[in-house]
Order: C-alpha cells, then structure tokens, then sequence
C-alpha cells in the first residue's frame, strides 16, 4: 500500500533544515529514520503535507567523545551507537539499551534521536539516557536550547519539542567512577516485540558496600519513561542486600503509573515491574562480587 | 519527481520517483523487480528487507529519495550468470525454502550476516536472522542453511 502523497524537503544542514521548518504552513513532519513515522502514516494516524528529512544533514550522524561526555547526533543509528567502541567501553547500559531495539534491520536505520521525539513510553535507550542523566539539544530558526532528559517527555507520544524545533544531538555525561549497570527488558512474546516493562538501574557503591548513587528508570511503566526516584531512595545509604533490594522494588511497583492495553492490565505491569526491578538489582549484585 | 542515481545490484540505475514512494514502491513498480516482497508494509515481516550500502534494512520504510549516491543489492543481485548463486543453492540444498515468500529477506539478512562475520555461531545466527518472518518452515532448516553456507557445504 502507497504512503498518501506529500512533499519532501532534504536540507544540506541544520540551519537550513530549521529554516524550512520556520516557513511551512500546513503540517509538516521531521522524519530521521523513518522507522516510526513510515508505518505511522502508513495506518493513517498522521497525514503530513510535507516531510524535512535530515538524511543529507552529514553531521548530525556523528557519535563523539567530548571532555568525557558522549555526544551523539541526532540521526546516528542505534546499530551505529550499539557497535561504537567508545560507547560499549565508557556507556555500556546505553550500548546495550540500543542493541535491544527491535531487529538488526529496524537497529540499522531507526536513529536515537527520533527514538526520543516518538516519544514511546516502551522505548528501549530512553531509561537508559534517565540514569546516566543526558541532555537533549534541540535548535530552530531562533537559535539552540538544551533540555535536560528527564523534561523531554512530557507524556503519551508527546514530547518538549514544539512545532520549528528539532533534535540536533543527545549528550551523555559519564557514569560516576565504579558504577555498575544493567538495562533488562521483559517481552512476554517474541523478543523483536516494545518490552512490556524495560528496566534500567545504575548503582555506585562507596567503600563499605553502602549504596552512594543509585538511579532507576523504567520503561512501560506510565505514560512515558520515568525515573523511579523513591525505589532509588529506598536503595541509597543501604547495602546491596535482598531485604534493600525487596524494597526498592516494591516502591518502583508503588511510584508507576501503568497503563493497560492488548500487552497487559495495569495489575500485571505492576506485578512485573516489582518483579524486573528485583531481578535487574539482584544482577547488580551479582555484578559488585556479593553473593545472591 | 526526484531523480535518483544509484548503485543497484552492482549496476548504475538512473530512476526517479514521487517523492512519497518509498525503496520497495520502486523496487517493485518502478523497476519490475519482484523479487523483493511486499508483506506486512511496517517493518515488522521482513520480507521486503534489501542491503544499503551492505546493512539489512526494510524497503518498505525507507523513502526513495535515500537511495540517491548510495549501493542497494536486492535478492536479484544474488545471482551469479543467470545461476543462483551460493548462498541461494544452499538454501535450495537445505530445504530451506517451502512457499518462498520470507525467502528474499532471510537471503539477503543471512549474506549481510556472512559478510561481516564469516563464521557465525548458530545464535549469531538466530539474532542476525531476528525480524524475518517464515510461517512455513520453522525456521531450524534456513539456519542450518546460513550454518552450511558459512562452512562452504
């Protein structure tokens, strides 16, 4: 079945594609990868006059180490950020979060900034970019503004982003010194499939064992991808022990704010995400040299 | 209409399209090559994947106008002198293709697959071959397929 027809601009540059923005009327729509936004409009839920594809914009494919933080362009693939060196080596809950999207043919075009402007409250790097506390740049026609991961989301597929802006990169300050982290996915039917709940944890220990920094974010768990901030300090200051790690879990099953659809009720999320918190933190244990 | 100069199946290939029609649009309407499936139309099937510039991906998704300067290899690129080729014979040898339907897209992961790793473990494999739907064969005989094409059987 043919896509409804519609005009295409590919502009050479961010300045030039934010300039196009700025002067559209009717609706327009940036598309990066296309791999949402193709069967999107395909099932008719968006009819644009007009598409700004960024595939000519060289630039913005980039992924770069800066002064210790990883800046990666906005239409650098997830195929692309999972296989890159630097980041398995120095952003390993990253690398593996975006090796989990999907299929290797979805991996080699779908990018990560239009995985975070889907908005998908299931998104496999979004948990992943709340714990290691990254920073959207996003320019239009007036100049660049950074916002900060966790205000990105604001809720069910809608984002901070306003009509004449786009997403330019996603930069991604180092884990502390020590941390240790892990990004689970549960998919209760085939493994290709948006995770039913994501889970991604983020721990530093200090010398005595004691929890110093714990970040916890869930995908699938509310309306978009959120921090779970009081399963985090139910973990800060104890150690990493089961009756700690039995908490934790049950106030990031308490704090979530589940939707239900034809994945699961809002019980069952609530059930899993109790469920994939415990298990994610007891790899993190596992991870630190204690015993299960 | 947008012009488009491209590399397709070790060939120049001077096309244009609409700028709404996507790879698998003129694939299959604007150059008659059939071979490439249309299924599911969202990515999800895989039967329509191709190789861009040597990575999988799914024609259905991507619009034309991507392909301008770039290298496109489609299951009809496989042939070697009007013969199947290889990696095809092996899938026949194997009894790895019953309707034939998920055929191009399996071929055409499994030689993305080859290309950048030669001898693949039989869950590398199974990861790399993710995505490509087969509702006939169960998928045991197209993994011993790409295995025995790996090992040059």
């Amino acid at each position: 079945m043919r896509l409804p027809p519609f005009a295409l601009d590919e502009p050479e540059s961010v300045p030039e594609a934010v300039e196009v923005l700025a002067r559209l009327d009717g609706e327009s729509r940036v598309i990066a990868g296309g791999t949402a936004l193709v069967p999107t409009m395909r099932l008719g839920l968006i009819r644009p006059d007009r598409l700004v594809s960024l595939h000519r914009i060289e630039g913005l494919r980039a992924i770069r180490v800066e002064r210790g933080a990883l800046d990666v362009g906005a239409t650098a693939t997830l195929a692309a950020l999972a296989g890159h060196g630097a980041v398995r080596s120095g952003w390993p809950l990253l690398a593996r979060a975006a090796a989990s999207v999907a299929t290797p043919a979805i991996r080699s075009t779908a990018t990560l900034g239009g995985n975070l402007c889907y908005a998908e409250a299931a998104s496999d790097p979004a948990p992943a970019l709340l714990c290691l506390d990254a920073q959207v740049r996003v320019a239009d026609a007036m100049g660049e503004r950074v916002v900060p991961i966790g205000e990105f989301f604001t809720d069910f597929y809608e984002t901070a982003i306003v009509p004449g802006e786009i997403v330019t990169g996603i930069r991604v300050p180092s884990a502390p010194p020590g941390a240790r982290s892990s990004y689970v996915r549960f998919c209760p039917r085939s493994a290709e499939d948006k995770p039913l709940i994501g889970v991604a944890a983020l721990v530093t220990l200090d010398g005595s064992g004691r929890v110093s920094q714990v970040r916890i974010a869930l995908g699938g768990a509310a309306p978009t991808p959120i921090l779970a901030r009081r399963a985090a300090a139910a973990l800060t200051g104890e150690g990493l022990t089961e009756a700690a790690i039995r908490s934790a879990a049950e106030a990031a099953a308490a704090e979530a704010d589940p939707l239900s659809d034809l994945m699961g009720s809002a019980e069952y999320r609530r059930e899993m995400i109790r469920v994939w918190v415990r298990r994610t933190l007891l790899s993190l244990r596992v991870a630190s040299g204690l015993e299960l | 209409m947008i012009p488009l100069d491209f590399t397709l199946n070790g060939r120049g290939c001077r096309a244009e399209a609409p700028a709404h029609w996507t790879v698998l649009d003129l694939l299959r309407d604007g150059l008659a090559l059939t071979g490439t499936k249309d299924g599911c139309g969202e990515g999800v099937c895989g039967t329509c994947t191709v190789l861009l510039d040597g990575e999988p991906v799914r024609a259905c998704l991507i619009l034309a106008a991507r392909l301008r300067g770039r290298t496109l290899i489609t299951v009809e690129g496989l042939e070697q002198d009007g013969e199947p080729g290889a990696l095809q014979a092996t899938f026949a040898r194997a009894g790895a293709v019953q309707c034939g339907f998920c055929t191009p897209g399996m071929l055409l992961s499994a030689r993305a697959l080859l290309a950048a790793n030669p001898s693949p473990t039989e869950r590398e494999v199974r990861e790399a071959l993710a995505g490509n739907l087969c509702r006939c064969t169960g998928y045991a005989k197209i993994i011993e397929a790409v295995l025995a094409a790996a090992g040059g059987r």
